[in-house]
């Protein structure tokens, strides 16, 4: 980081000091040519072609003087006639060299030079042939030369002076020249002097600049260092090779080896041991053969790796090459994880330990439930059949104690399966038709008699369209409503209890069910935790009531399970409100339902001798069976498995075969078919599965194996009966088929009795001849009626209060739907039409039960 | 004349340099005397050349540009160290005099071979008197800078007709 903001910093300083060495290599450029200038002109000065010029014009004066005075002289004396000549040919020589001279050409294109010059050569061209002349030619014409001579001295004096000024100027402007390119040179110099001052300034800031990036590198360097000889990891430096060139001091601990020892050695057979080298080598390390740096994926692997006396241990190892340092160097990390491997291991062998835990927990919870269901059937069912017997109204309080408690504890354990099942994730939900206020009456008739116990009211209202049939899981959505019935009349003496049905408008056909009571509520701080399992409030009327703890918990779990919601909403001492919401989608028709048989009590009429197999393992099961069937006068054919069963039927025309499902040697299924496919003696008989529990695609594999009904355990006795009836009548069995909703009864004997507990015999014997009298008009009118009549559905309303004060639930039901559908207009003659058949069928019930 | 001979003969065997060994008399008219500090003479106690002694010493010719004369010029002449040997020159200077009695001094130190000849023709011809005439001393001045120098041109002396060698 440091080093960028350095090069952040030092490239201004570059540029200006290249600027500077641009700077200096045009002033060199300039001092090179001004030196050359200068050398030039120092040759010039050097070679001198001027010779001393002045001294040579000086001279054609003093020669010219010469010949003049020769000349006079030779006027006197003949002798002297030589020296003129002498002297005319000095002088002309001198003139030649004026006129010829190299150095004389700047002079010669100067008028004023030239002038006088061409009228000295007039002179000397003219006087040549006289000079050349014999001696009286030039003695004759001697004085005309001198005459001559004497006009020509003017000439020669402005010769030699235009010669002496033309050559000052010349002289001048050399000088000036000289001293301008000593100007200039001494300009150059001083920028050349400018120049080399910027350049050393810029070559002392770039080593200010390159000083502090040595100083960052220094310390960057001692930091890295204290890093690398601190951790605990070993850092090796390997050259592109993988001989080790460096290492640190953890790298020495790590493996034992000092650090001469390591260096130049191969770093992968130092480290590793042989066979896990040579794997690395062509799998993980596979770059360094392959001269290239590792892809980020391949550059932290874990391998094992082995100490210099031979430990080997798990190591994670991570490497890179460097590749910006000119020269490629690998550095490579390696980290002793031999701890961290061990506690990973140690964690999953835990979390195993108690998976298979939670599970065997799970397992034994299921096992435990289900094999105490078995002897607690049992239980239930002798205590059923000991009423069979002549009991003292004390022997009898203590068999509905011990009843009581048997149930209890059977719905203990059946929620306890209940959870366990749904922890197993065993529990699928079901789709199914059914009927929104069946549901409600069922639930209601099953915890009538709690409620009025503790002397609540039970009763249930719907808004919206109470007699549509629904899709969704009946059972589940009971067991919940049942759940949080019961709690609500556990928790509420002397109030009352209200289940409200309501869809609720928008989408997904959201139903919602609330359970109100006036209870004794839930203080705000628990409402949070009671949807918790083994969660039970502590509260006097919990302690009464008892309990698992576990019955809001599994309403919630089957609640998630059928895609809905609960909650509570509640005020201690003013009571709660519990509601469920789960989606309920109209569906088209209820499909045929199965008849319960429990429902037939009220059929009176005498049931000839059947005779009936009864196919079933546990002795308990086979004796409470057997026993409310003999004690209606059937006869009892006892199998202990599914193949004697089988031999049995061949063997024997049964009128009916009871069939338990899970046995060992053969299943029920496998027996049932055997039985059908076998063609023996019981091959068209009805085959009923009697099973704990059926899912409804076990019923539907039942009815495949060729049992049309199914009766769960424990046997209900009235069920039981019932069936047995059915067959013993030649009613064909119809298919059994998932309950559309509670089970519908014709009498609701918790009514009656806690009429009967209420009322004196006479007043109740009273009120019912009245009532049947009444509802008699009541059936025959109705039944008659057509069904637009505008009074029909009051009176329907009210002979539907007096039905459900004697407990006649089918009627009550039976005309509540007339009196709904009366008031939607849509009444039908047939629901009319099967009022007075189902009439009948109470009143017999009643007056039986009237009659004990 | 005949007196000399035997000085002439003494000093030829003194100094054992026999092509110089007799200095013949000048036959035509003399161009050049020479005199002072000098072993060998011809007449009195001078050395006289004329053309014809002249042309017999070992003449060169040198090719080269004057500042006194257009365009390249030969100069063909007697190396003045020949001639200085010629007449055994003691001093270390001699004092070259021209007709119009123009004087320069020449020290020893030009006195070398391939150094000033002292021409007598100028581009094959004779030179006359109006032609600086008859004897220019004439340096090779575009072979050698040093000889573009003002005492140098100085030292050209033209019309050249008398030499002393001094000390």
């Amino acid at each position: 980081m440091s080093s960028l903001q350095n090069m952040r910093q030092t490239g201004p300083s570059w540029r200006r000091t290249s600027f500077a060495v641009a700077l200096l290599v045009f002033c060199m450029g300039t001092v090179a040519s001004m030196g050359w200038l200068v050398l030039r002109e120092i040759d010039d000065i050097n070679t001198a072609n001027s010779d001393n010029l002045q001294w040579v014009l000086a001279q054609a004066d003093v020669e010219f003087l010469r010949f003049k005075v020769a000349l006079l002289e030779a006027q006197d004396d003949r002798e002297k006639l030589d020296a003129v000549r002498r002297r005319f040919d000095i002088f002309y020589s001198r003139m030649s060299t004026l006129e010829r001279g190299v150095a004389f050409r700047t002079l010669r294109d100067n008028p004023d030079f030239d002038q006088p010059r061409a009228e000295i050569r007039d002179f000397l061209d003219q006087s040549v042939p006289l000079i050349d002349g014999d001696d009286a030619t030039l003695q004759a014409a001697l004085t005309r030369l001198l005459g001559t001579a004497v006009t020509l001295e003017d000439a020669i004096r402005k010769l030699s002076l235009a010669g002496l000024t033309s050559f000052a100027e010349i002289s001048d402007e050399r000088r000036e020249n000289l001293i301008q390119t000593l100007f200039l040179m001494a300009a150059v110099l001083m920028l050349l002097l400018g120049g080399l001052s910027l350049l050393a300034l810029s070559f002392y800031r770039l080593y200010r600049v390159s000083r502090r990036q040595a100083e960052d590198v220094a310390r960057t360097g001692s930091r890295m260092r204290t890093i690398v000889e601190t951790t605990v990891d070993a850092i090796l430096v390997c050259d592109g090779s993988g001989k080790v060139i460096d290492l640190n001091g953890s790298a020495e601990k790590m493996f034992g080896y000092s650090r001469a020892e390591a260096i130049g050695r191969s770093a992968i057979t130092m480290v590793h041991p042989p066979d896990v080298a040579e794997s690395l080598r062509e799998k993980q390390l596979k770059y360094i053969g392959e001269k290239r740096r590792p892809d980020p994926h391949e550059r932290r692997f874990e391998t094992e790796a082995i100490t210099r006396n031979g430990r080997r241990f798990a190591a994670e190892i991570s490497l890179d090459r460097a590749d910006d340092t000119g020269e490629r160097v690998f550095v490579v990390f390696v980290r002793d994880i031999s701890r961290r491997k061990a506690a990973e291991d140690e964690l999953l062998d835990a979390r195993d330990k108690a998976l298979a835990g939670e599970t065997a927990k799970a397992e034994f919870l299921a096992v435990m439930s289900h094999e105490m269901r078995t002897p607690l059937n049992g239980l239930l069912g002798t205590m059923q059949l000991m009423r069979d017997h002549s009991l003292t109204e004390r022997q009898s309080d203590l068999l509905d104690q011990m009843q009581n408690s048997g149930h209890l504890l059977l719905g203990l354990v059946n929620d306890v399966l209940d959870l366990s099942k749904y922890e197993a994730g065993k529990l699928v939900p079901e789709q199914r038709p059914f009927e929104i206020p069946r549901l409600l009456d069922g639930i209601c008739e099953t915890i009538g008699t709690l409620a009025s116990n503790n002397g609540n009211t039970l009763s249930w209202t719907s808004t919206g369209a109470p007699s549509d049939i629904v899709m969704g899981d009946s059972r589940r959505l009971r067991q919940v409503l049942l759940n949080l019935v019961g709690n609500a009349v556990k928790f509420t003496r002397g109030g009352e209890i209200t289940i409200e049905a309501e869809e609720l408008p928008g989408p997904g056909h959201i139903t919602e069910f609330r359970v109100v009571d006036t209870g004794i509520g839930i203080a705000p701080a628990h409402l949070g935790r009671i949807f918790n399992d083994f969660e039970t409030l502590d509260s006097s009327y919990s302690r009464q009531a008892g309990g698992t703890g576990l019955g809001l918990g599994i309403a919630r779990r089957l609640t998630d399970l059928m895609g809905g919601e609960i909650g509570v909403e509640s005020e201690e001492g003013e009571g709660s409100l519990f509601w469920v919401r789960v989606s309920l989608p109209p569906a088209d028709e209820m499909p045929e339902v199965q008849q319960p048989f429990g429902d037939m009590t009220g059929d009176t009429g005498p049931v000839p001798s059947l005779s009936v197999l009864l196919v079933e393992d546990n002795e308990i099961n086979r004796f409470v069976a057997r026993e409310m069937l003999e004690a209606e006068g059937h006869k009892v054919t006892e199998a202990v498995n599914g193949r004697a069963g089988v031999e049995w039927a061949e063997a024997q025309a049964f009128d009916l075969i009871l069939m338990d499902i899970s046995m060992p040697v053969m299943d029920g299924q496998a027996a049932a078919r055997a039985i059908h496919m076998g063609g023996g003696a019981s091959a068209k008989s009805p085959i009923i599965a009697v099973t704990a529990h059926a899912l409804p695609e076990e019923i539907a594999r039942f009815k495949e194996a060729g049992m049309d009904h199914t009766i769960s355990k424990p046997i209900d006795r009235a069920e039981l009966m019932g069936l047995v009836r059915a067959v013993a009548s030649g009613d064909p069995l119809v298919p059994s088929g998932p309950r559309g909703g509670p089970r519908p009864v014709l009498v609701d004997k918790d009514q009656l009795g806690t009429m009967r507990e209420m009322l004196k015999a006479e007043d109740l014997d009273r009120l019912a001849s009245k009532f049947l009298a009444e509802t008699d008009a009541v059936v025959t009118d109705l039944s008659a009626a057509s069904p637009g009549d505008p009074d029909l559905a009051a009176r329907a309303h009210t002979s539907a209060g007096s039905c459900a004060t004697f407990g006649l639930t089918a009627m009550h039901r039976a005309l509540g739907d007339i009196e709904a559908a009366a008031k939607r207009e849509n009444l039908s003659e047939e629901a009319l039409k099967a009022l007075a058949p189902l009439w009948k069928q109470s009143r017999g019930a009643l007056q039986d039960w009237l009659g004990t | 004349m005949t007196r000399t001979l035997p000085a002439l003969t003494l000093a030829a065997l003194l100094l054992g340099t026999a092509a110089f060994a007799d200095l013949p008399e000048p036959t035509g008219d003399v161009l050049l005397t020479v005199d002072g500090d000098i072993t060998e003479t011809n007449v009195g106690d001078t050395a006289q050349f004329d053309r014809a002694m002249m042309e017999a010493m070992d003449p060169v010719t040198i090719t080269t540009t004057t500042i006194w004369t257009d365009g390249e010029q030969t100069f063909t002449g007697v190396p003045l160290s020949t001639l200085m040997a010629a007449v055994g020159a003691g001093g270390d200077v001699i004092s070259a005099t021209a007709v119009n009695d123009y004087a320069v001094e020449i020290p020893r130190t030009d006195w070398v071979d391939d150094g000033p000849i002292v021409a007598y023709l100028n581009n094959g011809e004779p030179m006359s008197l109006r032609d600086k005439g008859p004897l220019w001393m004439i340096y090779p001045f575009d072979s050698r800078t040093e000889y573009q120098s003002e005492v140098i041109y100085s030292r050209s002396i033209w019309q050249l007709d008398r030499i002393t060698v001094r000390d």
